[in-house]
C-alpha cells in the first residue's frame, strides 16, 4: 500500500496530459459540431515547430507556448472556412462531411510532416524534464516529476482560462448561443463565422501547445499524431460529446484508471482495461460521465 | 487532312517510343518491402537507406557484372505501413505485377512474418537487413535469408557483461512491448538472466506506446539492479524519459535495438548514457570487405555523405543483405530477368554464400534453429557513452567488449 499515493499522483498527472489533449477537441465540437481527425495532427505540428524553435533560440519549452499558439491560431483561424464550407450548405450530414474533411487534412499533414521533418523521433530538452521532487522515508516514497507537474499545471490554466471565456466574456455569451442554435445566435448579433474562426483557432493553438508538452514530456515522430487522436476521441466520449466542463474529470479518471491497473493489475491489459472501462460507462449513461453530452 | 496528318504523327511518336522501351537494357528488379509510414517508420527508414545507398553504389559502377556484362539493380519499393498485413499486400503486388527478381526485406519481425510466405509462394528469394525474431528463423523459410542474427543469438551478449559489474547484479525487471521482435528480446533477457542467477521480479509484456511511468514507479520500489527492456527506438526513448523524470537510475540499464541509433541518442541527450546495448556492427569495428567497401569505416564514410548520419548496424545489415544477393547472383551468373529455376538455384548459391564484407562475415545457417540467418558474426556489448549530435554521433570503441552467444 505504501505506493498507492504514488499511483494516484502518476494517474493525475498522465490525467493533466490528457486534458491538454482532449479540451480544445472538446471545445470545437461543442461549437461547431466537427469531429476533428486532425487533432492528433496539430500536436504533432506545434511539438515539431516547439522543437526546432527551441533548437534556435535555446529557450525551455515552456516558454514558447505563447509563439506557439500565436502561429497556430492564425493557421486554425486561416483554416477554418474550408472546413465551413464543406459542413454548411445543401450538403447532406455535415457531421460526416466534416469528419471525412479533417480526415484528409491529417492524412496530408501526416505525409508533408513525414517528408520535412523526417522520420526520427525528436524530443525536446528542457530542465524541467530532468528535475523531480522526491520524498523518501523507508519503503514510502513519493515522486514528482517536475516536468509533468507544470503539465498538470498547464492543463488546469488551460482549463480555467476556458472556463473564464466561455463563461464571463461577451464573446463566450456569443460562443454559447451559437453552439446551442446557430440561427438564433445570428439573429442576436453573433457573427458566427468570425466565432468559429476564433474558436477554431484556440482549438488548433491549445493543440499545438500540447504538441511541445509531450514532445517535452515524451517524444514525437511525425506519424504519431494518430495516437492522440484516438486519446481525445476517447476523454470526449467519456466526458460526453462536446460537454467540456467534463472533459478534465474524465481525463482525470482515465488517467487513474491507467495508472493504478498498470501497477495493481496487469500491465500486459491496461489499454484494454482503459477501454472496457470506457465501453461499459457507455452501456450504462451513453452521454458520457455526466450524462450531459450529445 | 489535317487530322489524319496529326494521326500519322501520333502513331509514328508511339512507335518510336515502344521502340525505345523495347530496347531498354536488362535490369535486377528488386522488390524492398519496409515500412515507409506507420509506426515503425522511423526503423523503416532506415533499412531504406542501406538498400538505397547499396544500389547507388551498385549502378555508379554500371551494375552488377555478370558474365563480362554490366546490369544495373532497380528498387521498386512496397510500403508496408508498419502493419503486417500491408506487408503481405505488399509481396504479392511486388510478385505478381512488378514480377520483381528478387526481395529485400523489411524492418521489423511481425512484418517479416507476413511477408515471407508471399515470397514463398512465388518462389522469390528475400534477404531481410532488419528482423530478429527467432520465430522468422524457425519457420525455415526456403526463400528468407537474414543478415542480422537472431536476438536469442546477439541478445545475452550485453547481460554477460553487465553480470561482469563489481558487484554483479543480483535482481532484473525485465519488460517488453506487445510485438513478435521486442517479445523475443524480452524472453532471451529472462532466460539469459536466469542462466546468469540474476533474480527476474517482474516480466511484463506491454501495449506499445503507453505511458510506462506508473509502472517504473511500481518498478522503483522493487530496487532491480537491472532493467531490461525489449522494444523499438521511439518506446526506448519514452522509458529512459519516464525513468529520469522518476529521478531513478538502476545499476544497468538494458535495451536491445536503438541504443546505437543516431536519433536514440540526439533525443535523450545525456540521459542515453549509461544505457546498454547489443549489436552486432559498429562503425568502428575491423572488417575486410570484397565487394564495394573495404572497411566498415569506408561505409560509415559513404551514409555520412549521403545522408549526414552515422549509420547503425541495422542501415549496415541492409547494405549487407544487398551485397549478399550481389555475390550471390554473380556466382550463380544468371542475367536478369531470373526465371523460376534460376531463383531457386540462386537460393541455393545463397545457403552456400560464404563471403567477408565490410559489415562482417556472411554465412547463413542451413539447419537448426538460425535456419537461414547470418550467424558468422560476433555479438558486441557496449553502452552509450556521451550524447553527440546526430551528425556526429558515435559509439565508444574502448568500451566494446566481445562476448560469445
Amino acid at each position: 500500500m505504501e505506493l498507492l499515493p504514488q499511483v494516484i499522483l502518476d494517474g493525475i498527472l498522465i490525467g493533466g496530459i490528457y486534458i491538454t489533449i482532449a479540451i480544445g477537441f472538446s471545445l470545437v465540437f461543442g461549437v461547431m459540431h466537427i469531429i476533428d481527425f486532425a487533432v492528433g495532427e496539430w500536436i504533432m505540428l506545434g511539438a515539431f515547430l516547439g522543437y526546432y524553435l527551441n533548437g534556435w533560440t535555446g529557450l525551455d519549452p515552456f516558454a514558447l507556448l505563447p509563439v506557439v499558439f500565436v502561429v497556430f491560431f492564425g493557421i486554425g483561424y486561416l483554416i477554418q472556412p474550408a472546413i465551413q464550407r464543406v459542413i454548411s450548405g445543401h450538403r447532406g450530414n455535415p457531421l460526416l462531411m466534416g469528419l471525412v474533411f479533417t480526415f484528409g487534412i491529417m492524412l496530408i499533414i501526416r505525409g508533408l510532416g513525414l517528408t520535412i521533418f523526417g522520420f526520427y523521433s525528436r524530443s525536446i530538452p528542457s530542465k524541467l524534464a530532468a528535475s523531480s521532487w522526491l520524498f523518501e522515508k523507508g519503503d514510502f516514497f513519493l515522486t514528482v516529476p517536475f516536468v509533468r507537474l507544470a503539465g498538470l499545471a498547464f492543463a488546469v490554466a488551460i482549463t480555467l482560462v476556458l472556463h473564464y471565456m466561455l463563461k464571463k466574456t461577451d464573446f463566450g455569451t456569443g460562443v454559447r448561443a451559437l453552439a446551442q442554435h446557430k440561427e438564433s445566435a445570428g439573429l442576436m448579433g453573433v457573427d458566427s463565422h468570425k466565432t468559429n474562426c476564433i474558436i477554431y483557432g484556440i482549438y488548433v493553438g491549445i493543440s499545438a501547445m500540447t504538441g511541445v508538452l509531450v514532445c517535452t514530456i515524451f517524444s514525437m515522430t511525425p506519424m504519431e499524431g494518430g495516437r492522440y487522436t484516438v486519446l481525445a476521441f476517447f476523454v470526449v466520449v467519456l466526458a460526453g460529446m462536446g460537454y467540456l466542463p467534463g472533459v478534465p474529470w474524465a481525463a482525470l479518471f482515465l488517467g487513474l484508471i491507467q495508472s493504478i491497473f498498470i501497477v495493481y493489475l496487469s500491465a500486459s491489459y491496461t489499454l484494454l482495461a482503459v477501454f472496457v472501462v470506457l465501453y461499459i460507462i457507455l452501456l450504462i449513461s451513453p452521454k458520457g460521465l455526466f450524462g450531459r453530452g450529445w | 487532312m489535317k487530322r489524319m496528318t496529326w494521326i500519322t504523327l501520333f502513331l509514328a511518336l508511339s512507335l518510336v517510343t515502344a521502340g525505345a522501351v523495347g530496347a531498354e537494357a536488362p535490369v535486377f528488379k528488386i522488390g524492398v518491402i519496409t515500412s515507409l509510414s506507420g509506426g515503425l517508420a522511423t526503423g523503416g527508414n532506415v533499412t531504406k537507406q542501406g538498400y538505397e545507398m547499396w544500389a547507388k553504389r551498385v549502378n555508379d559502377a554500371g551494375g552488377i557484372e555478370i558474365n563480362g556484362k554490366q546490369y544495373p539493380v532497380k528498387l521498386i519499393y512496397g510500403d508496408a505501413q508498419s502493419e503486417p498485413s500491408q506487408a503481405a499486400s505488399a509481396a504479392e503486388r511486388l510478385a505478381a505485377q512488378e514480377k520483381i527478381d528478387f526481395a529485400l526485406g523489411p524492418y521489423s519481425s511481425g512484418v517479416t512474418l507476413a511477408a515471407a510466405p508471399v515470397l514463398e509462394k512465388y518462389k522469390i528469394p528475400m534477404v531481410t537487413g532488419s528482423a530478429e525474431s527467432p520465430l522468422i528463423w524457425r519457420e525455415k523459410f526456403k526463400f528468407t535469408f537474414g543478415t542480422i542474427p537472431p536476438v536469442n543469438f546477439t541478445g545475452s551478449s550485453a547481460l554477460n557483461v553487465i553480470a561482469t559489474l563489481d558487484p554483479p547484479p543480483k535482481r532484473a525487471v525485465v519488460i517488453g512491448s506487445n510485438d513478435a521482435f521486442s517479445k523475443a528480446t524480452a524472453e532471451t533477457f529472462r532466460d539469459t538472466c536466469e542462466k546468469l542467477k540474476i533474480k527476474v521480479m517482474k516480466y511484463d509484456i506491454v501495449p506499445s506506446g503507453q505511458d510506462l511511468t506508473p509502472y517504473m514507479s511500481a518498478v522503483r520500489a522493487m530496487r532491480p539492479d537491472v532493467i531490461a527492456f525489449g522494444g523499438h527506438d521511439e518506446e526506448l526513448i519514452r522509458l529512459v524519459k519516464a525513468l529520469r523524470q522518476i529521478h531513478y537510475a538502476p545499476k544497468a540499464l538494458l535495451m536491445h535495438y536503438g541504443v546505437t541509433e543516431p536519433a536514440f541518442i540526439e533525443a535523450l541527450g545525456k540521459d542515453a548514457e549509461q544505457v546498454y546495448g547489443a549489436s552486432v556492427w559498429t562503425p568502428t569495428l575491423k572488417t575486410k570487405g570484397g565487394l564495394i567497401w573495404p572497411d566498415a569505416q569506408s561505409y560509415a564514410a559513404d551514409i555520412k555523405a549521403a545522408f549526414g548520419i552515422v549509420p547503425d548496424y541495422t542501415m549496415a545489415a541492409c547494405s549487407a543483405a544487398g551485397l549478399a544477393f550481389q555475390a550471390a547472383v554473380m556466382q550463380l551468373g544468371a542475367a536478369p530477368p531470373l526465371d523460376e529455376a534460376q531463383k531457386l538455384a540462386l537460393v541455393d548459391v545463397l545457403e552456400k554464400l560464404d563471403i567477408h564484407t565490410f559489415y562482417g562475415p556472411i554465412k547463413f545457417s542451413h539447419e537448426g534453429e538460425f535456419y537461414h540467418a547470418n550467424t558468422g558474426l560476433t555479438p558486441l556489448a557496449f553502452r552509450s557513452r556521451v550524447a553527440r549530435p546526430l551528425s556526429s554521433v558515435r559509439p565508444t570503441t574502448r568500451r566494446h567488449r566481445r562476448s560469445t552467444p
